[in-house]
């Protein structure tokens, strides 16, 4: 089977988006997969093409205020102008976002179902996944086990459906851990020690800034 | 003050709103804009300013100072245009990268206390019904999560009637 999966995330270092596509990796194995990432590289025309005339498109992105980063966003509207003769593609979605519901990710969904009806294609399904910042916390974790557990079953739903180009209901999952902890460790084990490396003392993460 | 985003061409702008007073903050695509990169550098590096310098990296202190913000984008998909949506991807400094619960879901704290009024003006050819049912719940989510009370939406296949619809910026 021929899939094609994008990458939408425009972090420049290693992204969750990336992660979720490793792992995902491990359940399609034995396909003919391509992943490019539209937000870093200008895709040439053989590439193009290559999304075109694949079975299955698969975007990984991350969530922007609600929805499709606008980068993200460029990319798509140019994918339409270009279009799709060949119409049997089918597009599945996995969004993560950084607020700990998986759910919040359901406006993304949409705006990814309407693009498919916009282009002619047809929408197979979306895993979105919250908390996404912890995902790389607990990247040694077998998926399916620990805080894993929940994204190791909802990945393995998404891969069954994308390899018999079935169509699905969302799937909206977070980490196997508890919102409370998770709300806590991100300011504890995320953003002060990132602030702190920046030599920025936690007060002065608070500050409003005044220059306009 | 009031701020308007919008993602006219300035012929189009001056042509639908010649008489715009000048106390409106006004938002616009000089072609400058860099796309969010996902860095957080303005929730751990630089406080409240995006670390891009491309004439947009003051959106969180430009929207502490808002009344009322109105957007005028075409749609779609749903979504805004990706002018006005790198605007408010890049508008995340007006947060912090703090997290509160709020009817059962996650948002971030707010950095500022100012409390703003939404007008969402999409236009466009053929926006379908799904479409507008998925932007109203965009413009919903966004509400949520700026802590915005008061919002209207409206939905013109013109913009000539767009420009009957923006009553008042």
């Amino acid at each position: 089977m021929k899939i094609c999966i994008l990458n939408g995330s425009p972090k420049a270092g290693k992204s969750t988006s990336e992660l979720l596509i490793e792992y995902l990796m491990t359940f399609i194995k034995g396909n003919d997969v391509v992943i490019y990432n539209v937000c870093k590289t200008d895709l040439s025309k053989v590439q193009f093409s290559q999304i075109q005339s694949s079975e299955v498109l698969i975007f990984a992105f991350p969530l922007y205020v609600d929805s499709i980063n606008s980068h993200l966003l460029r990319f798509l509207i140019k994918l339409e102008n270009m279009g799709f003769s060949n119409k049997n593609i089918t597009v599945y979605c996995m969004i993560n976002n950084g607020f700990y519901e998986g759910w919040q990710n359901h406006v993304a969904a949409d705006i990814m179902k309407n693009w498919c009806k916009a282009v002619g294609l047809t929408y197979g399904q979306t895993l979105g996944i919250g908390a996404g910042e912890m995902l790389p916390f607990f990247k040694d974790v077998p998926l399916g086990y620990g805080p894993n557990k929940n994204i190791g079953i909802a990945l393995q739903e998404l891969s069954h459906n994308i390899l018999s180009l079935d169509q699905g209901d969302d799937l909206f999952t977070s980490p196997n851990w508890p919102r409370l902890l998770w709300k806590i460790a991100s300011s504890f084990i995320f953003w002060y020690p990132k602030a702190k490396k920046n030599g920025l003392k936690r007060k002065n993460l608070y500050s409003p800034h005044s220059q306009i | 003050m009031n701020i308007l985003i919008h993602d006219l061409s300035y012929e189009q702008f001056q042509s639908l709103f010649p008489d715009i007073y000048n106390d409106v903050y006004i938002i616009s695509d000089t072609g400058t804009i860099q796309h969010c990169i996902g860095c957080f550098g303005c929730w751990i590096k630089t406080p409240g300013k995006c670390v891009l310098k491309d004439g947009y990296g003051n959106m969180g202190a430009l929207l502490s100072k808002s009344e009322k913000l109105t957007i005028i984008s075409q749609c779609f998909y749903g979504s805004y245009s990706p002018f006005v949506k790198n605007v408010l991807d890049r508008s995340i400094p007006w947060l912090l990268p703090f997290f509160k619960i709020k009817n059962n879901e996650t948002h971030h704290k707010r950095r500022y206390q100012n409390k703003m009024q939404l007008a969402v003006h999409f236009y466009g050819n053929n926006i379908t019904t799904a479409e507008k049912e998925t932007a109203k719940k965009l413009v919903k989510a966004n509400c949520a999560n700026f802590y915005v009370k008061n919002y209207e939406i409206s939905f013109s296949n013109s913009l000539k009637k767009l420009c009957g619809k923006v009553t008042t910026i």
